[in-house]
């Protein structure tokens, strides 16, 4: 039984309401599927998606059973935005892979001088006392390359298949994406993924 | 293929990774329900969302959103009292609003099967508490079903049907958030026809339980729930799992939890899984009681199954250990994760977790201080510019009574306008109980959906007793919390028709209220400023209720038209030689699109989160913020 359970792969994607942390989290679910895993996948929806911290989980596996990543069992951890790549920096297991875009949104109590944002290399350097492996992007600068702010997800869902800690080939990606939105944000989306993984593999 | 595409395609044997509110609006099909009846509530949202979608494309088939879930629990139940499987769908907090009909319901019983599923939230993702609605099922006497995933979500659907009309008996179909809100592939079933009509057969000595045939009702129901007892114990969804030194008795998301624990830390249980958990397999468990010296009890929210060991062990005079929530082992409060059953099952065997949490909390502990990231009315929002306006009409001295919806986030500073809350429609009623204990000025706001759901009572009720409030009916043309259903005020069925909507302003009139106006709350700040102190000045005056109607759609339907039809508004802009860094828009309005450039000491606005309502304009005392020509 124990060995089935190592062989599951557990993805926690943190990030704001709004900044596509679900489709992303259901489009790797998808591709998974499609490889034939068994998969799983927790959201949140509702009053925590307004413009608050949103975290997603996608489990692959035999194993995955149930949706939730506990602290110390993520193999990935994506972060839209440092602070909430920070805010779920528990989660990772031991030298985990870490992948996060360096745009900031700025919380409205920042903006209120309520709270403090905390600078990019502190942030780096409290991901590290869990893990070295870090990869940093901008996501945000990606998809506006790619067309369109909003493709930020895509660029990670790219980012992501770049790593090769998941079963999944960027054309399964590319081909779930194209089915899911088909149409006029084709050509932008396809071009997200594409700068996504590029980045991560250069 | 869209989402409704996916779900309406006859092709059985398919696998489709669909969230379980999707499974369950798939097992509509699979189950030939004929009609469906719910108001919308989130965890349970996406199952209407859904059958909405669906229904126009659906011969014999009703679904209606209903005007909330008193209503929809009498529309489904009548259904299948008439002979046509029906289903209503509520949250835990939306079966509270159904308690009275649920209860007759129960001792009436129904000729088809009917389902009432009920969307639990463990750790209160979106919920005001932690209803435990399986004590329902035990009050009302009503058979529960309780899957673990969305996969057993859409099976059990099926044998709800089937056991329900065995019975004659509603069956409770009880889901948490975790079950709702989990994705996971699930095989498509047949779609059998649905039938196309049925008549209503009268039977007034059994549907009409005045007293002296509830008398004989009751009796009955208590009959059905042995039945019920007797499927309990012989059906498929009470099932005995592996085997080991001590026994696990678990139900619904749990389950998977005590899996995957059993698995990490490499120990060996036997487990009685329980689907249906009222009533509970009282045989099944009497066995697992008699063949071993301990039993955990691993289940969310109240000590349920714990009770019911506990009462078993002692009827059948078992000596057992049995290890639950009564020793500590495991919270009654909030949502269970594989970690808190780790954690429980190592404190019981003395055993060390599998993974060194003292260490994660250790780091965890330096981790730096981060800013907090609640959620909030959306950047655009036409709520925030109406309530910065009644707290500036008010100077934030006035009581403000709120409501269930996306406005009840103005709780947060520093719009401050949320001071007391209990349930849907409380914000008219809870300002009449102030207005009439206190000399302060109550300003009460509810949202169009809850307004029709539960508004109309306490607005009759503060018209005719002359109850001096104001209330403020944000109406942004959708019930947007749950994710942007139609209500009777927008003007659209659930079966996707157009049909006039009910007018808000003239329903109050027709209530009694004298002093009704509509305003948008983007015209202009200074005039609903005014408006606010007018509508306060006339309640001094006439010591009666006042209503205002801030109207203007939700900002996300707002950027959704404007995506569709690739208007492109000029932005706004700071003018930074303008600015003079007094920083009102950030800390007066907290525009989630505003920010303080640090660089410059002045206030910035992010482009790619601005959704163009303008309202920052009015604030800015020096006139610093523009939008480009």
């Amino acid at each position: 039984m124990s060995s089935n359970n190592r062989n599951t792969i557990n993805i926690v994607i943190s990030g704001v309401g709004g900044q596509g942390v679900l489709t992303l989290a259901e489009l790797l679910a998808k591709a998974a599927l499609n490889e034939s895993y068994n998969v799983r996948v927790g959201e949140i929806h509702g009053m925590a998606q307004r413009g608050g911290h949103v975290v997603c989980t996608v489990r692959i596996g035999p194993m995955a059973k149930g949706p939730i990543v506990d602290e110390g069992f993520a193999d990935i951890l994506v972060g839209f935005e440092p602070v909430e790549t920070l805010r779920e920096i528990s989660r990772i297991k031991k030298d985990g892979h870490v992948l996060m875009s360096s745009h900031i949104q700025y919380p409205v109590a920042v903006s209120m001088g309520k709270a403090e944002y905390p600078s990019i290399d502190e942030i780096t350097s409290n991901i590290e006392k869990l893990t070295s492996n870090i990869t940093e992007l901008d996501a945000m600068n990606l998809a506006k390359e790619a067309g369109s702010s909003r493709a930020m997800n895509m660029v990670l869902f790219g980012a992501i298949v770049a790593t090769d800690l998941l079963p999944i080939t960027k054309e399964t990606a590319i081909d779930v994406v194209k089915k899911k939105f088909p149409g006029k944000f084709e050509e932008i989306n396809v071009k997200a993924i594409e700068l996504g993984f590029s980045k991560v593999v250069n | 293929m869209t989402k409704v595409d996916t779900l309406l395609e006859d092709t059985p044997g398919k696998e489709v990774l669909l969230l379980a509110n999707e499974a369950i609006a798939r097992g509509v099909l699979e189950s030939a329900v004929r009609l469906v009846a719910l108001y919308p509530g989130t965890p349970s949202s996406e199952i209407g969302n859904n059958l909405a979608r669906m229904a126009p494309h659906l011969e014999n088939f009703y679904f209606e959103f209903s005007s909330n879930e008193k209503v929809a629990m009498e529309v489904a139940g009548a259904a299948a009292i008439s002979g046509a499987r029906s289903m209503m769908v509520c949250k835990g907090p939306g079966l509270n609003v159904a308690a009275d009909p649920f209860f007759s319901l129960a001792y009436v019983g129904v000729r088809a099967g009917m389902v009432i599923v009920v969307a639990d939230d463990p750790s209160m993702w979106s919920s005001q508490n932690e209803n435990d609605s399986r004590y329902y099922a035990l009050m009302g006497n009503m058979p529960m079903l309780e899957p673990a995933d969305p996969i057993e979500a859409k099976e059990m659907l099926h044998k709800a049907y089937e056991y329900s009309e065995r019975l004659e008996l509603p069956f409770l179909l009880r889901t948490t958030t975790r079950v709702n809100h989990t994705r996971a592939p699930i095989i498509y079933d047949d779609i059998p026809a649905r039938p196309e009509t049925v008549s209503f057969e009268k039977d007034p000595f059994r549907f009409v339980p005045v007293p002296a045939v509830a008398r004989k009702r009751h009796p009955w129901l208590l009959e059905q729930i042995e039945k019920a007892r007797e499927i309990s114990n012989s059906s498929e969804l009470n099932f005995f799992e592996s085997s080991g030194d001590f026994g696990i008795i678990t139900s619904g998301v749990s389950y998977n939890y005590v899996l995957e624990a059993l698995s990490t830390m490499e120990i060996d249980a036997e487990i009685l899984k329980i689907g249906m958990s009222h009533p509970v397999p009282d045989e099944k468990i009497k066995e697992l009681l008699g063949r071993h010296e301990r039993i955990v009890i691993v289940e969310e929210l109240q000590p349920f199954l714990e009770t019911h060991a506990r009462r078993i062990a002692q009827l059948q005079e078992i000596n057992v250990t049995i290890l639950g929530k009564e020793q500590d082992y495991f919270p009654e409060v909030y949502e269970y994760t594989p970690k808190i059953v780790m954690n429980a099952f190592s404190k019981m065997m003395n055993r060390e977790s599998p993974v060194d949490w003292e260490d994660i909390e250790d780091t965890k502990k330096e981790l730096p201080e981060l800013p907090p990231r609640p959620p909030l009315l959306c950047p655009g929002c036409p709520h925030r510019a109406t309530y910065y306006a009644i707290r500036t009409a008010t100077r934030g001295k006035a009581i403000y009574p709120s409501d269930i919806g996306c406005y009840t986030l103005s709780i947060s500073p520093p719009l401050e306008t949320a001071d007391i809350l209990f349930d849907m429609g409380s914000s008219v009623t809870t300002a009449c109980g102030i207005a009439r204990v206190t000399d302060q000025d109550v300003v009460a706001s509810i949202g169009d959906s809850t307004f029709f759901a539960s508004g109309l009572p306490g607005i009759a009720n503060a018209v005719y007793n002359q109850h001096p409030i104001a209330l403020v009916v944000l109406d942004n043309r959708t019930t947007a919390m749950t994710g942007h259903q139609p209500h009777p005020g927008t003007g659209l069925t659930g079966m996707g028709e157009q049909v006039p909507g009910l007018d808000i302003e003239k329903v109050c009139e027709g209530l009694g209220v004298r002093y009704v106006k509509t305003v948008n709350p983007f015209d202009s700040m200074a005039d609903l400023v005014a408006d606010i102190r007018q509508m306060l000045d006339w309640i001094r005056e006439n010591q009666a209720p006042a209503v205002m109607i801030s109207k203007a759609p939700c900002a996300l339907l707002t950027a959704a038209e404007r995506r569709r039809k690739e208007e492109r508004p000029s932005p706004y802009y700071v003018d930074e030689e303008t600015c003079t860094g007094c920083k009102r828009c950030l800390n007066r309005l907290s525009c989630p699109a505003m920010y303080l450039d640090t660089e410059t000491g002045k206030a910035a606005i992010d482009k790619d989160l601005c959704n163009f309502c303008g309202t920052c304009v009015d604030v800015c005392p020096v006139g610093a913020i523009m939008q480009e020509e």
